[in-house]
């Protein structure tokens, strides 16, 4: 339903001139819970704002629905955002604030009336509808931008950040309510975020940015196991590199006793191995098995990581399952063998780190 | 101690000056207010309390149409100087930046540099030639004059407040299919208002007030309420401009004090 083509944008002129946004292109489905997920300045806020209308595009086309809306003004576009900071109408009720786009566009006050009261209790706040915003602690007033947004039925919901100002319990309550919402209405989110786990959790698909360019888009899943790149696999949770080559569909690693079959074209190559792969103790068929020094155990309830170093000074970390194994499973200070199986090899192109 | 910073209220002087600097500033009004009760004709000479000199000023003639046209003037001065202050406050922030920018704030704010005095002579010589040639001598160029230096007054808490306005919400009302016009009655003319209510009482009370302007540029046998008491001040003084005085003091600190709640409920 969205295609984006070539879209850029710079900010400035001549030397001073900033790429905020490499041309990037892409496409979102109907239905889809779409995050553009990245460290700040990555341009995912500009990429959004010129998605609302905000911001002009230097170059590039917006797609909506078969029509190019690069450079329609944001009061004409049938998307809605939610703000970072909510920009609540302070001087309006809640209701008031559910319906102003109604208003805007002009319908009947007995229309808005009823579209306020279903948007209310779609988001659960019927009970303050006649309040002030500022009245609201941050979690409603996030309710009703949320409604305030949803109203007048966008073909696509734009949040930018909208989770980051909660707290931490409320943050979980919101992603689950967020993805509630997003089934029952059945419509296209586009969500905005630097929190790997709140993507993880709530992405149909997810587009990681870095200096103003995709780095990868995928599912979640496929993210996690199959990263593009070095910046993928360090920015979606945690991992461990190791550098290696392959020689003749072999994988040699220099640390490791024996090299393991891999399929990749000769020369040198990152390792990634996720730390809840790395198996401790027994060598398994298959696996690179390495000798490891444990330097430190760091308890974390569901789970201890255990910091190894390897014979060269490289690092490693492994998450063990508190509930899998007793913590005598190793001691530090000792030195044990540890195995990364084939399976959980993911070989990367060597770059700079 | 601990805390070695530089703080005025520690200097030995600083209480002292300032409760005299608010003695001198307040004592002589209090005079004011209790001298307009004093039911004796000569001042200084208490005899009693009443509200005589009160009765008299509201039957006097002169009084009361200088006091009028004092309030018309206000009104229509300070409503074409918040208008024109609020289209200005507009223009210099909700806009980009533009070529001359600085010097049109420079421009509007030039009243509060310029002696007021250099102002009323050069509007005299100028008006003098307009009365002669449209032969029109009404209260219309006291109202343009006033208008003109009371805009820097209305200009200040206006800009203020829109400077101080998230910009956000706008944007938001745009994304809200709310057109220019829209999201200027419905956003921010709203949220501005205080601002436009506290620009408004700051230039209603501070043309109520003025002499200077008003005594150069009044025409022959017209006056504002303080160019009536000035004269007053020339003849005999009876305890009847204190009544008057006090009135006006009254009317001045009730629209700041009124402004000032209608400020504050709203932000």
């Amino acid at each position: 339903m969205l295609d984006i083509r070539n879209l850029s944008k710079r900010f400035g002129r001549g030397e001073s001139a900033v790429t905020a946004l490499h041309e990037v292109s892409f496409s979102i489905k109907e239905g889809e819970f779409f995050t553009l997920l990245g460290p700040s300045g990555c341009g995912k806020t500009t990429l959004l704002r010129m998605i609302a209308g905000f911001e002009p595009p230097s170059g590039g086309a917006l797609v909506l629905d078969g029509q190019d809306i690069a450079h329609t003004p944001p009061n004409r576009r049938p998307v809605n955002t939610v703000f970072q900071n909510y920009a609540l109408f302070p001087h309006m009720t809640v209701a008031e604030n559910v319906g102003f786009a109604l208003g805007a566009l002009g319908k009947r006050q007995a229309e808005i009336d009823e579209t306020v009261g279903r948007m209310l209790d779609l988001v659960q706040l019927g009970h303050l509808a006649h309040r002030k915003s500022g009245e609201l602690s941050g979690g409603q007033q996030q309710r009703v931008a949320l409604a305030r947004a949803l109203a007048p039925k966008p073909r696509i919901l734009l949040l930018d950040e909208p989770l980051s100002a909660l707290d931490m319990k409320l943050r979980k309550e919101m992603q689950v309510e967020l993805k509630r919402l997003q089934r029952e209405t059945g419509l296209t989110f586009i969500f905005v975020t630097h929190d790997q786990e709140e993507a993880l959790t709530m992405s149909d698909r997810i587009a990681v940015m870095s200096g103003g360019r995709f780095q990868q888009i995928a599912e979640p899943r496929d993210l996690y196991d199959q990263p593009a790149n070095r910046f993928v696999a360090g920015f979606i949770g945690e991992t461990n590199f190791l550098d290696g080559r392959c020689e003749g569909g072999q994988l040699i690693l220099p640390e490791a006793e024996a090299p393991v079959p891999a399929a990749h074209d000769d020369g040198p190559v990152t390792v990634m191995v996720r730390p809840e792969r790395v198996v401790l103790g027994a060598a398994q068929p298959g696996a690179l098995v390495l000798q490891a020094k444990v330097e430190q155990l760091v308890y974390f309830g569901t789970d201890t990581h255990v910091h190894m170093a390897l014979a060269n000074g490289n690092t490693l970390v492994a998450r063990v399952q508190n509930a899998d194994q007793s913590d005598a499973a190793c001691r530090e200070g000792e030195t044990i063998p540890v195995s990364l199986p084939g399976g959980a090899l993911r070989l990367l192109p060597q770059e700079a780190a | 101690m601990t805390d070695k910073r530089f703080d005025v209220r520690r200097l030995p002087a600083a209480a002292t000056l300032a409760i005299t600097c608010f003695v001198i500033l307040y004592i002589p009004m209090v005079i004011l207010v209790a001298n307009s009760f004093n039911s004796g004709k000569v001042i200084g000479d208490w005899d009693g309390v009443s509200l005589r000199w009160y009765a008299a000023a509201l039957q006097n003639d002169a009084f009361i149409s200088a006091g009028i046209t004092s309030l018309i003037l206000a009104s229509c001065a300070a409503l074409v100087a918040t208008t024109t202050a609020t289209m200005a406050a507009l223009a210099t922030t909700r806009t980009r930046g533009f070529k001359g920018e600085g010097t049109i704030h420079l421009v509007l704010n030039e009243p509060l540099m310029v002696p007021e005095i250099v102002l009323a002579i050069a509007l005299v010589i100028i008006l003098a030639q307009v009365r002669q040639f449209t032969g029109y001598n009404g209260l219309g160029y006291l109202i343009i004059a006033h208008s003109a230096f009371c805009i820097p007054f209305a200009y200040m808490p206006i800009r203020a407040r829109l400077e101080g306005m998230d910009l956000t919400l706008e944007t938001a009302a745009a994304d809200l299919y709310a057109g220019r016009f829209y999201t200027f009655r419905k956003v921010t003319l709203p949220l501005l208002a205080p601002g436009i209510l506290a620009g408004f009482a700051l230039a209603f009370v501070v043309s109520l007030d003025d002499v200077v302007i008003s005594d150069f540029l009044k025409a022959p046998g017209q006056d504002t309420l303080p160019t009536y008491l000035m004269g007053q001040l020339r003849r005999n003084l009876t305890s009847e401009i204190y009544a008057i005085s006090s009135l006006l003091l009254l009317i001045s600190v009730l629209i700041v004090v009124g402004a000032w709640l209608l400020t504050r409920k709203k932000t």
